[in-house]
């Protein structure tokens, strides 16, 4: 499989639609037009090998499955997972004569995505501060009162960042690394240690996405328990998503209707035991020294 | 304290708040910088209102001040907040006794709680559910998976948005109370168990960390086989005690996602060169 220059080029467009500070909106072009998922069916498209485009969106998005970026802070770039990192996965999977929906073709793609799209944070941050000098420009228009101008500078002059930092790195890397994956072939054999730990890396890689998830909802270890609920219905029970969510959904009325009847005639302000609280946090301490 | 509701001669109609939050559901993130993150879109997305209630444009000039003020948020429930300022900005333009400030009071302390509730919501809870169905009708290579994910995601992402911007416009100020008060809490937590449970069944539905661990006696029989042993304690075990162990690195330890990436490689490394791991591969 090659990529030729149009390819590379519609490649390019997308990621400029879908990474962060996307053109295409939020909602539809970061988590849409962004999704590994999505940018498979895409990449399928354009380069012409549609069960392939989705098999290694479909091994990406288990990555990313929980992508959230608090505080705008991002540890891997859409645009690079999406639109470099999927159609240099596919010429790496088609070259080395995988087959597409099977489990080491999906490590495969994991791992160059993964390595892609991490890499491809320095674009996120380097479109970000292009946009410093647009917003610049902004700010004078609001001294001198042309405040018609933001929608230039809001909807128009970012579309330069993505040109720069978007569109020709996604071209020039689609283009020229087709090459070099295919290249990787003869250098490291499938069954060297080299390419034995870049699977192995590829099938834990989600481990690293659903962690970053559960930094977000769990606060105490006794948060792990729902989690854990969850993973035995799964992998004990067989149980798939939906079934999955319809169980919890009663959970979470049970756990409505405690919070909203039970919380307010309890209130924990006064601590149960005579002792000082200075006593119980000594004790805590001396415990965790031990 | 005074509600935002109006009684003056001034009256936002439908087409011009649709504007404003078109120019939000498209523009909230396109001019995005660390600096000022979402101040452009949303600036923008007050234009159409300034220019409608203030005639006269040295006053939708001095309007806009209170909008340059640092914003950000998630931006799909942020919608909610940009239709509480329009409304705010309606009284104002009445004269009720509405300042810049207030107006940026709201704004500001809403911008935390929002971006908290909308990331364990949105990007937590519903699209890990969505993507897991959408994951599970595509492994075959089908595209089913991903044109339902895009249907149902951005229809439900744009009328939902929709509905908050609108709901934030007809309750004003009153929104604040709903949204950082004692229900907001319990549908939070309800939601967060849903969460939880659909993250674990994501992991084990998805991902599966193996061992290839076999130990052979002199006859060359196995006699054991330490992913059986694995499975009959606690299926897929070695891959919650892997999940376990990054999340135990990143929110414990404070280790960035890449390093913890990278202590992977490590451990992959090192099973694979004592054989633990192996993902059975040739040519």
């Amino acid at each position: 499989m090659t990529i030729n220059w149009f390819q590379a080029a519609i490649l390019g467009l997308f990621a400029c639609l879908c990474s962060n500070s996307c053109m295409a909106g939020q909602a539809v072009g970061n988590y849409t037009i962004g999704r590994p998922l999505v940018g498979g069916l895409v990449c399928g498209i354009v380069l012409g090998d549609m069960k392939l485009g989705i098999a290694c969106g479909v091994a990406m998005q288990l990555v990313y499955i929980a992508l959230v970026t608090p505080g705008g802070t991002v540890s891997a770039d859409v645009r690079a997972i999406s639109y470099i990192g999927i159609p240099l996965a596919m010429v790496a999977i088609s070259s080395q004569g995988l087959n597409p929906v099977g489990g080491s073709a999906a490590n495969l793609a994991k791992s160059v995505g993964t390595l892609v799209g991490t890499v491809g944070t320095v674009l996120y941050y380097s479109v970000a501060t292009l946009n410093l000098v647009w917003q610049s420009f902004g700010w004078k228009d609001v001294k001198s009162g042309k405040i018609d101008k933001l929608y230039s500078v809001n909807f128009g002059w970012p579309w330069v960042s993505h040109a720069i930092f978007s569109f020709l790195p996604t071209m020039l890397m689609t283009y020229y690394g087709a090459s070099a994956v295919t290249a990787l072939r003869s250098t490291l054999p499938m069954d060297g240690i080299a390419m034995k730990t870049l699977f192995t890396v590829g099938g834990m890689l989600p481990c690293v996405g659903i962690a970053i998830l559960l930094r977000q909802i769990i606060d105490k270890l006794i948060d792990f328990v729902p989690f854990f609920v969850g993973f035995t219905l799964a992998a004990s029970l067989h149980l798939n998503l939906v079934s999955i969510t319809v169980i919890s959904l009663m959970f979470a009325i049970i756990m409505y209707e405690i919070k909203m009847n039970g919380g307010s005639n309890t209130p924990r302000t006064s601590s149960a035991g005579g002792g000082s609280p200075d006593d119980y946090e000594d004790d805590d301490e001396e415990e965790e020294d031990i | 304290m005074e509600t935002t509701q109006n009684t003056g001669s001034k009256k936002l109609d439908k087409k011009t708040l649709s504007h404003s939050f078109n120019l939000w559901f498209w523009g909230a993130l396109t001019c995005f910088s660390q600096e000022h993150m979402q101040t452009f879109g949303y600036m923008s997305s007050m234009l159409p209102i300034l220019r409608k209630l203030y005639p006269k444009h040295d006053d939708q000039v001095e309007a806009i001040q209170a909008y340059t003020a640092f914003f950000n948020t998630n931006p799909m429930l942020g919608s909610v907040i940009v239709g509480i300022t329009a409304s705010m900005e309606e009284a104002r333009s009445n004269g009720k006794e509405i300042q810049g400030d207030t107006i940026n009071d709201m704004r500001a302390g809403l911008m935390g709680p929002i971006a908290g509730i909308g990331d364990s919501l949105i990007d937590g809870t519903l699209i890990p559910i969505l993507l897991g169905i959408a994951l599970g009708m595509s492994t075959d290579g089908s595209p089913i998976g991903a044109i339902f994910y895009i249907i149902v995601w951005v229809l439900l992402a744009y009328f939902g948005q929709r509905f908050l911007y609108f709901r934030g416009y007809s309750l004003g100020d009153k929104a604040v109370g709903f949204l950082v008060g004692k229900q907001g809490a319990a549908v939070r937590y309800a939601i967060s168990i849903v969460g939880s449970m659909v993250v674990g069944g994501v992991l084990a539905s998805w991902v599966n960390v193996t061992t290839s661990l076999k130990l052979h006696g002199a006859n060359g029989k196995v006699f054991l086989d330490l992913q059986d042993k694995i499975d009959s304690i606690f299926p897929g075990l070695l891959t919650v005690i892997i999940t376990l162990f990054c999340w135990w690195l990143m929110s414990r330890k404070h280790v960035s996602a890449i390093w913890t990436m990278l202590i992977l490689v490590v451990i992959s490394f090192v099973g694979v060169l004592c054989g633990f791991f192996d993902p059975g591969l040739s040519y």
